[in-house]
């Protein structure tokens, strides 16, 4: 129940951010934010019925594909009530939450060695880089671009 | 709920502030000669979250950071929903791109572990190398590698170290990242679209949006393509890491580490380095 209402209330600063920064009206914003917060619940749900272990975001992914996909009835509905919702209006609150969860590592990070930091942007460097170039490499063989 | 007592309204109340507030400022471009960042509401909503959280202002107590956290894994599903959500009508396009969708995976693992390892133990880094540096380190990844090494070794050490390093900057260093592979114009925005679905929400999210403000006419292809990326990544990750990065990290520990590793205190340490590969 907790969980529920934690998602409707995300919901509601997602569908604030999306008026604000993307002059979306809320009116129009809320079908979308209804329907992202049910799959996603759905999704929730789904994974705690199931007999094993998985992500949850698997199930919430595979759900929203398959309700905006043109083989499920009202996925022009659904597709086109989403579509109003920005990404970066969801991506938002995201970050403020991580933000404010920050203050809890500053202390585990001041024990941390000076190396630690270079080896992290290494590796995030690096596996940003490497992936984008496997990609473009890919494309280029098959003559997409 | 183990976080009873804790006033989750006011921590809603306070991210709610932050969205109108950054979402009212916008998004600014700045060109700095090698190429232009992109700051936006989001960057400024973790900047000020991360101010209000600062220890010293004793503004959040340690209980209501860490309610902040669970919320955040909360926050990320409904962006995950919207990414699932780009993709369904499109299921032909991904189908066509499924080859260079694998190979990114590839890069993936490629990339941290062929640039993170060495760098690693060229600055001294013993066993922890192999924690730090076999993934990118999220909660996942953490648990796989407690899992096989324990909570207190080093190579927990090491993944725990890259694991907070990601949490407190990692978001803010993928958008900088992401503004200058995109504004060199070596890489075709869906290929970095690609490569931003790195395995972490906040920073995936960082970084396609810095792609969605450089190549604003495609700013849907870069949803689409990093949304797909990711589902990739969420469905085999998990798998790729226990039976192909970490044992691969732990091979090339062993066979570089005598070569380019440092000798230091740590030096008894590597003696027993590997032992635990089974």
């Amino acid at each position: 129940m907790n969980q529920v209402l934690t998602i409707l209330l995300i919901g509601v600063i997602a569908l604030l951010g999306n008026w604000i920064g993307y002059k979306v009206p809320p009116m129009e914003s809320v079908p979308g934010i209804l329907l992202l917060a049910v799959i996603t619940l759905i999704g929730m749900g789904f994974t705690r019925i199931l007999p094993f272990k998985s992500p949850v975001i698997v199930w919430i992914s595979l759900f929203a594909m398959i309700a905006t996909s043109p083989f499920f009835p009202g996925n022009a509905f659904t597709a086109a009530a989403i579509g109003k919702i920005n990404l970066l209006a969801l991506a938002t609150p995201i970050l403020a939450y991580a933000g404010l969860s920050l203050g809890k590592d500053i202390h585990l990070f001041k024990q941390l060695s000076w190396r630690i930091v270079v080896v992290s942007l290494v590796v995030f460097t690096g596996t940003f880089l490497f992936a984008t170039l496997f990609a473009e490499i890919i494309f280029k063989i098959q003559g997409k671009f | 709920m183990t976080e009873q007592r804790v006033n989750v309204f006011k921590l809603h109340f306070i991210v709610l502030i932050l969205v109108a507030l950054t979402e009212f400022i916008g998004t600014k471009k700045i060109n700095i000669g090698i190429g232009v960042i992109a700051l936006f509401p989001m960057l400024y909503a973790l900047i000020l979250g991360g101010f209000i959280s600062w220890p010293k202002f004793k503004w959040l107590k340690e209980k209501e950071m860490n309610a902040a956290a669970s919320i955040l894994g909360l926050s990320f599903f409904l962006f995950i929903c919207k990414l699932g959500a780009n993709i369904g009508p499109e299921l032909p396009k991904l189908m066509s791109s499924g080859v260079s969708l694998l190979f990114q995976e590839v890069g993936h693992i490629v990339g941290t572990i062929a640039l993170g390892l060495p760098v690693a133990l060229w600055i001294g880094l013993k066993r922890e190398a192999i924690g730090a540096t076999y993934s990118l380190d999220r909660e996942p990844n953490l648990a796989i590698i407690v899992e096989k090494f324990g909570a207190n070794s080093p190579e927990a050490r090491g993944a725990l170290g890259v694991y907070i390093c990601g949490t407190l900057f990692g978001a803010i260093y993928m958008s900088i990242l992401a503004s200058l592979l995109g504004s060199s114009g070596l890489f075709h925005p869906i290929s970095l679209a690609m490569g931003a679905a790195v395995g972490s929400g906040s920073m995936m999210a960082a970084a396609t949006g810095s792609l969605a403000v450089i190549f604003p006419e495609a700013a849907k292809d870069i949803a689409f393509y990093s949304g797909a990326a990711n589902l990739i990544m969420s469905i085999i990750g998990t798998y790729v890491c226990i039976f192909v990065s970490l044992p691969l990290t732990q091979r090339l520990y062993k066979s570089l580490e005598p070569i380019i590793g440092r000798k230091s205190k740590h030096h008894q340490n590597h003696q027993e380095g590997g032992q635990h590969s089974a």
